[in-house]
């Protein structure tokens, strides 16, 4: 089962190794972070899962924020699957984390199983590392695991370019949703369209999700380089 | 300048455009169609520009490729930034480079903030430590149709750069941080086309 699905990562992400490794390393100094060299490939960008779908990679463990190891198949409810790409120091998802904590929570609450997966290189923003994500769940009020994607490869997988970037499952485990959390980020008050919510909403209700894929503006994932 | 009605901010930051746009040379054209394009949402946070530093005017999704479709430049490079996204301020340096060393063979650079207007005096403040006296621009309206307007294949992660040909037609597009040899190619090759 797994081996098929490395082999074709391999074949998706062989031109970013290629337009990798023509690139120098930079150490530009003076400046506040350490240059990310896994920019993605020349193709613009990964295909991202298309609906219908089953989640990717559901087997692989990853490390949550209680210590345990976790994969995306032992958090999958009966009515459903929330996974959301996400991490701490992004701008963005500090607009939305208190939305995402609320709406994952409710999902957890109404039989989804919920997922949280941080795919950055802590070594890029440490305050994506473990022990932050852990405080953050907790400061958060997380009832659903926030785990580490050691090698980025859930992301690339998932084809999830940015934080905070959602995708919800069926019963059936198809994706019926992808997108993000709702149109506006700064202003919750504001909120015209809580796509996320909406979504979970349905699912929960085992009715159809009102709008299956949106998009908003969020931080690039940083991407671990390839072993 | 709070009393300024939102038609005469924008009257005067087009007007200002047009003054940085002759004072800088090749930049040529104030953003007229840019700013049409966003006079109904948040033509109320145009920046005049101030005594210093280059005006921000607030821009669409349309109004962007309205931008890259004027006359005047065989190449458009097109980036998406934000002032909070830190691959977007690491490959700034690299971006002005490429753009700045190529300017004289057509290249136009438009630079888009997607910051929130809040934001503005750190927009202004950045583009000014990088020494940027062209009009500038800010993201106005909802994230989806500003990125699906754009392009749809833009899932929406910052950085992101386009490259249009002389009619305003989109020849390269990624998402994500480039580094100035990436940069580099992509004008080279464009300036390369027929």
């Amino acid at each position: 089962m797994k081996r098929p699905v490395l082999l074709f990562l391999l074949a998706a992400m062989a031109c970013a190794t290629v337009a990798r490794a023509d690139t120098p390393p930079n150490d530009t100094p003076g400046d506040r972070l350490p240059v990310v060299k896994a920019t993605l490939p020349d193709a613009a960008s990964p295909t991202p899962l298309a609906l219908g779908q089953p989640a990717p990679l559901r087997d692989v463990s990853m490390k949550n924020v209680d210590g345990s190891d976790i994969s995306i198949a032992d958090v999958a409810g009966r009515k459903g699957m929330l996974v959301l790409f996400t991490c701490n120091h992004c701008p963005w998802v500090k607009k939305w984390q208190t939305r995402i904590a609320s709406i994952g929570n409710a999902a957890a609450s109404r039989g989804l199983g919920v997922i949280a997966i941080n795919s950055n290189d802590p070594a890029a923003y440490p305050e994506d590392a473990p022990d932050e994500m852990k405080a953050r769940a907790k400061q958060l009020g997380f009832r659903f695991p926030y785990v580490v994607d050691a090698t980025s490869d859930v992301a690339r997988a998932f084809g999830a370019t940015h934080t905070p970037e959602a995708y919800v499952f069926d019963a059936r485990g198809r994706l019926v949703y992808h997108g993000g959390v709702d149109d506006n980020a700064s202003d919750e008050k504001a909120v015209k369209q809580p796509w996320l919510r909406q979504a979970v909403e349905a699912v929960a209700a085992g009715k159809a999700v009102p709008l299956a894929e949106t998009k908003a503006l969020g931080c690039s994932i940083k991407f671990r380089e390839k072993s | 300048m709070k009393r300024f009605s939102s038609g005469c901010a924008l009257a005067l930051a087009v007007t200002l455009a047009g003054c940085s746009a002759r004072d800088a040379g090749r930049e040529a054209a104030p953003a007229d169609s840019a700013a049409r394009a966003s006079r109904t949402d948040t033509s109320a946070h145009a920046d005049r520009g101030g005594a210093s530093g280059a005006p921000v005017l607030p821009v669409s999704g349309p109004g962007v490729t309205a931008l890259a479709a004027r006359p005047g430049a065989r190449l458009t490079l097109v980036n998406v930034w934000a002032t909070w996204c830190a691959p977007c301020r690491e490959e700034f340096p690299a971006l002005l480079k490429v753009a700045r060393a190529h300017r004289r063979e057509g290249v136009r650079l438009v630079l888009v903030s997607a910051d929130f207007p809040d934001q503005l005096p750190g927009v202004r403040a950045f583009l000014a430590a990088h020494g940027v006296t062209d009009t500038s621009y800010i993201k106005s309206g909802d994230d989806m149709p500003f990125i699906n307007s754009i392009n749809p294949k833009w899932s929406g992660a910052l950085p992101a750069t386009l490259l249009y040909d002389d009619r305003g037609r989109l020849v390269t597009f990624w998402e994500g941080m480039a580094d100035e040899d990436r940069f580099e190619r992509a004008v080279t090759r464009g300036l390369a086309q027929p």
